[in-house]
């Protein structure tokens, strides 16, 4: 055997042992985190019935179960399973497990967090807060929304909206504005979460808040279909000094909440001229309305340069009713672009249609 | 005895759903997919099935239009409870096109759930 050979071959042997060794960790590594898994489920399982006594019905003492001192002394892994389920509950179990989770100090050291100086802490003490905490963290999480980590600040505005207080509605609007602004998204969201309790809060942002809070209160107001934001969107709608997402996002509300009431300023807003963005705003909430007395001003909107604009006119016509697509048939003889849009909305029509027919198997 | 199956994959969420229809004086058992959920309802023939719809293998929707599907006319009468967090309107309608008789939404009650599966199973079936 020459030098070379037995070089490569004690070459071999050492990588071949390095495998073995490497493939041994991996398989040690594998068994250990299965067994910790299966420890932990165990370990779970073992709490359930103290999750369940903390769940049984108890009118007399709401309290007493979370201050029973084996709830109090039972290990941390109570708090996991509690935060657990937390999100899952609402109600008065919902309630239960939160008092669970103050009796065991969990909500107070999560407060502690919310000043730490890793971002994660924060963070992390901001959404246990909003899973937790009652209305009394309130501040303290609104003062999160102007963190200097953009994840504590969502992580913030997602904990308001979870923990359900509608005096985070104010901190909220105002954290769209400023340097360190929040997303629309996130903060929507937020309000959405806080329910139907925030809706005075948010009529009141029409008229008081930012452009960027009055926008997204008019989105919100519309899609929890709010019929007594009808009046404060209505005066936004033909507010030439407001900017034009405010307009836009007030004439999408008047539609989604459907009252008869928005539809002259709706039709002003169509036929006056405006921007094509409010134009289509326009028509598509007088769409979504069905108001006959929309008809003429779409009609005429399908006259207009924009092809946008005109599509939108022609599917609120088709959206209106008999009476609506009646008018589309008659338009849509023709080569113009009036009449191209026309034909779009009734193939539209016609197809939605095909699609909700029964399949009728032989 | 009255025979509750519940279909759910979260083992806290069967656990729990489990613990407070027991203490009702119902029968229960539980699965953790859809597959198997749909094999135990064909075994068990229970009364009613509390369905999660979002479980690996065969989602809640599939189960529901399986069970509807079966040739077993019994079965397929079977009421069956959706324990969803899906809430949307258009949920909803596909719900029920698949066959729910009912839903209980997540974040949910567990006194409402009580409730609602005594409901939906005939007079007389929860022991008083």
């Amino acid at each position: 055997m020459t030098t070379l050979a037995g070089v490569a071959l004690v070459l071999g042997a050492v990588l071949a042992g390095l495998v073995v060794v490497l493939l041994l960790a991996v398989a040690v590594e594998h068994l250990q985190r299965t067994r910790s898994q299966a420890r932990d489920a165990h370990r779970r399982a073992e709490l359930m019935p103290t999750v369940h006594a903390l769940l049984d019905d108890d009118e007399d003492d709401p309290a007493g179960a979370a201050t029973d001192p084996r709830v109090v002394s039972a290990p941390r892994l109570l708090d996991d399973l509690v935060l657990d389920l937390l999100p899952q509950l609402r109600g008065e179990d919902r309630r239960a497990l939160q008092r669970v989770l103050v009796a065991r100090g969990v909500v107070d050291r999560a407060a502690t967090d919310l000043t730490a100086r890793a971002s994660w802490r924060r963070g992390r003490a901001a959404t246990l807060l909003g899973s937790a905490a009652g209305a009394d963290r309130t501040p303290a999480l609104a003062a999160l929304l102007a963190d200097r980590s953009a994840d504590v600040r969502g992580a913030a505005a997602r904990a308001l909206g979870k923990a359900g207080d509608p005096a985070a509605v104010t901190p909220l609007l105002t954290a769209l504005t400023g340097a360190r602004a929040l997303p629309l998204g996130i903060v929507g969201m937020a309000l959405l979460d806080l329910g139907t309790p925030v809706l005075p809060a948010l009529r009141t942002a029409l008229t008081d808040g930012s452009p960027a809070a009055q926008a997204l209160a008019a989105e919100v107001l519309g899609v929890q279909g709010d019929p007594q934001a009808t009046s404060g969107l209505l005066a936004l709608v033909p507010g030439h000094r407001l900017p034009t997402e405010v307009r836009q996002a007030a004439a999408t509300a008047l539609g989604r909440i459907g009252s008869p009431r928005a539809t002259a300023a709706l039709t002003g807003l169509l036929t006056a001229g405006h921007l094509p963005v409010l134009q289509r705003a326009a028509a598509e909430a007088l769409g979504r309305i069905g108001d006959p007395a929309g008809i003429s001003a779409l009609v005429s909107g399908l006259h207009v340069l924009d092809p946008g604009v005109r599509a939108a006119c022609a599917d609120a016509l088709a959206a209106i009713g008999e009476e609506g697509r009646g008018r589309l048939r008659v338009l849509a003889i023709g080569t113009s672009p009036a009449s191209r849009a026309a034909l779009s909305a009734l193939d539209a029509v016609a197809t939605a249609r095909q699609w909700r027919r029964p399949v009728v198997s032989r | 005895m009255t025979h509750v199956l519940v279909v759910d994959d979260d083992p806290i969420i069967t656990d729990l759903v489990t613990f407070r229809l027991t203490r009702l004086g119902l029968t229960v058992s539980a699965e953790s997919d859809g597959e198997a959920g749909l094999a135990a309802a064909r075994q068990l023939r229970p009364d009613l099935v509390v369905l999660d719809w979002m479980m690996p293998r065969m989602n809640g929707l599939e189960v529901c239009r399986a069970l509807r599907a079966d040739p077993d006319a019994d079965l397929a009468r079977t009421p069956v409870l959706l324990l969803t967090a899906k809430a949307q309107e258009p949920d909803l309608e596909r719900g029920f096109a698949a066959g729910a008789s009912d839903f209980v939404t997540k974040p949910f009650s567990t006194r409402e759930l009580v409730s609602r599966v005594t409901a939906a199973l005939p007079p007389g079936s929860v022991p008083a």
